[in-house]
């Protein structure tokens, strides 16, 4: 895995939550343990990220996004489009500024439409696809449609 | 016609370097097949049966002789000296080089041509009346609009990777001569009772495997709105629509599963938060884009060449007749350049003939074709005085055959011939109807047949008044046949005849279909008149009743 923000190959600050695991600071949650420990994750005062799957409507964790300092979306397959709706509804409509990024199946030529709509983050499965992803994120110059708000 | 500016070009090169890029990496491994199909597929490449196929948008059927010509040129170095006109306006090349596609994209570029968004699950060509601008009944000129909706939808971040393609049509006229009923969205514009402009919005309709009619879900958008409007729909079709099964991925299924009013709705609750917001039109940008459509300044001319003209040769008569049309301006007509003649299959043209039209356009059209959904051509303002020389000239190269609109002006999809999804031949289909019903089709009347080689329907066999389509029956070809269906603005699915009728049939069950019509039609009644007066069942016996 390689992690690719501000156009440059990052240690990754955060980690996934393991079972039978507390969370630390800077740990990931799933949007089922969100469900089930809501009231720990929030006096905890600890920085927590949630990972949610892109077909998931945001109703279902809005409350989570006053609290969480990252939204991961999942990609199941790199053809499903619906996580890119996901993170521009997040930036739009809930104004949700913190980072939202990219994760499962992202492709390096997805990286310059993935930044469009508001992913800040974009998780890669190798230091080579990370490397050509930020070259992609140069493809083009100009563009028809106005970009996210948060950018 | 709209021209580039420097932002315009800039994104059709930077697109033309980056599927370089891509297409360089494929051949080198280091994209798998399937990584790089839907990135070819978003270039309008498709991999067919002999070779790949390259689509070529032609924004909403409009091209310059300029654009011919380098057409004409790319089929040259790169093909096999002819294009095809498809039913969606756009041009495609049937026998490039995969390796070769970057710099064919390359020569395009250099005439504002792309292949952007030509195929693969996203926002396709936005298509169009032909006759826009220049027919009587137009409540609007829609083309600034589908400029407008081409360059919202142009390299959309959030809409390349839908649950299936989604296309939209935009009709300025009732009249609809852009099939905006059988499109995911179909956009009719009108004026309120102030005069203001807008659109009716249709949604939901599709042909393919389940041919649907459009819905209206929304009866009046101030063309303000019309890019909010149009983003909340795609999002909720992007979110909801169903990615388990591309046979039920269109929205077409999505409305029909969810109910029209429940959709409705979902659109609405995201169009709340949108509207007015950044995608709002303000008067500057639509008054821009306004200006390069405004119509020529268009010389004071009467009839008196042309009246004589008819009277003295039978054949321009009948051409006249047969393949031009009324304009807005009097000593001006519109010509349909038949892309039906007998010699090659519907839709084609061939290097010779791009190069005259190119040459023609400039001559007698300000420098401009058009293309049609039924695959033909149109010259929109030409003087009458210059008809006979347009159609002495036409004629000799094979583009003035007088039969648009009759039975052998059919639109037909490549078929097993091209196609790797086909499952029986259309042109064979075709040539014989054409050999069968040239002599006869004027007489015949209008009549629309439509023959798709399998059931995806991209000759739009179920809304042909004879609609065949091609089906495989344990490895032979058989073709099943609908009657009554209608491409107009009363947009009607066909009724299915009755059982598959085998290949070497299909041509006698054709004639026996006319010759019933003709036997029952009141004077100059027309098909789907006579068709609904009678119905389906005496087509049935004539057909069933003899084998």
């Amino acid at each position: 895995m390689a992690l690719v923000k501000n156009k440059q190959i990052i240690q990754d600050s955060w980690h996934y939550l393991r079972a039978e695991q507390t969370p630390l600071a800077n740990t990931i949650v799933s949007l089922e343990y969100w469900q089930q420990n809501k009231q720990a994750l929030i006096s905890n005062k600890q920085s927590f990220g949630l990972k949610v799957s892109g077909d998931v409507p945001v109703e279902s964790f809005s409350e989570a996004l006053k609290h969480a300092s990252l939204i991961a979306v999942e990609f199941p397959v790199f053809s499903d489009g619906r996580g890119y709706s996901l993170a521009k509804t997040l930036r739009d409509k809930y104004q949700f500024t913190k980072e939202i990024r990219a994760i499962g199946d992202v492709l390096p030529d997805q990286a310059f439409y993935l930044s469009r709509v508001g992913f800040d983050s974009l998780e890669l499965k190798s230091e080579l696809s990370a490397k050509l992803a930020i070259e992609k994120l140069a493809d083009f110059s100009v563009y028809y449609q106005k970009d996210s708000v948060s950018q | 016609m709209y021209l580039y500016n420097e932002l315009d070009q800039t994104l059709i090169n930077e697109r033309v370097e980056q599927y370089r890029d891509q297409t360089k990496r494929f051949l080198n491994g280091e994209l798998t097949d399937e990584q790089f199909r839907p990135l070819r597929l978003m270039n309008g490449l498709y991999i067919q049966t002999h070779a790949p196929m390259l689509r070529i948008n032609i924004p909403y059927g409009l091209l310059s002789s300029k654009q011919l010509r380098m057409l004409a040129q790319v089929s040259r170095q790169y093909d096999k000296d002819y294009v095809h006109f498809t039913t969606r306006q756009n041009v495609q090349f049937n026998w490039p080089a995969l390796e070769e596609v970057p710099d064919i994209l390359a020569d395009l570029a250099s005439v504002q041509m792309h292949s952007i968004q030509s195929s693969g699950s996203c926002i396709r060509n936005i298509t169009s009346d032909p006759l826009a601008g220049v027919c009587a009944d137009e409540v609007e000129d829609p083309r600034p609009y589908c400029e407008i909706i081409r360059q919202w939808s142009t390299l959309h971040p959030e809409f390349s990777y839908l649950p299936r393609k989604f296309k939209i049509a935009i009709s300025g006229s009732p009249q609809d001569r852009a099939v905006t009923q059988v499109h995911d969205i179909g956009l009719h514009m009108k004026k309120d009772v102030e005069g203001n402009i807008g659109f009716e919005v249709l949604v939901g309709g599709g042909l393919g495997r389940t041919p649907v009619i459009g819905q209206t879900i929304a009866d009046f958008i101030a063309e303000a709105d019309i890019l909010s409007y149009l983003d909340a729909i795609l999002r909720t079709y992007n979110r909801y629509g169903r990615r388990d099964n591309k046979y039920k991925a269109r929205i077409k299924i999505l409305v029909r599963e969810t109910g029209l009013d429940t959709f409705k709705a979902q659109v609405d609750a995201e169009w709340k938060d949108s509207k007015g917001g950044e995608l709002s039109l303000d008067k500057a940008e639509i008054q821009r884009v306004k200006a390069f459509f405004v119509a020529p300044n268009y010389n004071v001319s009467d009839d008196t060449k042309l009246n004589s003209d008819l009277e003295n040769s039978g054949a321009f008569r009948q051409w006249f007749n047969q393949n031009t049309r009324e304009h807005k301006q009097t000593g001006y007509r519109v010509v349909s350049l038949s892309l039906k003649s007998p010699h090659r299959p519907p839709g084609d043209v061939t290097y010779d003939q791009l190069q005259l039209i190119a040459n023609l356009a400039d001559q007698y059209n300000l420098g401009q074709a058009r293309s049609t959904h039924d695959q033909n051509l149109a010259f929109t303002d030409v003087r009458t005085e210059d008809l006979f020389s347009l159609w002495q000239q036409l004629n000799e190269h094979q583009l003035a055959t007088a039969n648009i609109g009759t039975i052998t002006d059919m639109i037909c999809c490549p078929g097993l011939d091209f196609c790797s999804l086909a499952n029986a031949s259309s042109i064979d289909i075709a040539q014989g109807i054409t050999e069968t019903f040239t002599d006869s089709a004027i007489e015949t009347g209008s009549l629309k047949l439509k023959m798709s080689g399998c059931m995806n329907g991209c000759g739009h066999h179920s809304i042909g008044e004879i609609g065949i389509l091609g089906v495989d029956k344990k490895g032979e070809q058989w073709y099943q046949l609908t009657l009554g269906g209608s491409d107009t603005h009363e947009t009607k699915l066909g009724e299915r005849l009755g059982r598959a009728i085998a290949k070497k049939d299909v041509i006698s069950t054709v004639n026996d279909i006319v010759n019933t019509y003709k036997l029952h039609r009141n004077d100059e009644e027309k098909f789907a008149t006579t068709f609904k007066r009678i119905g389906i069942q005496p087509f049935k016996d004539k057909v069933y009743g003899t084998r």
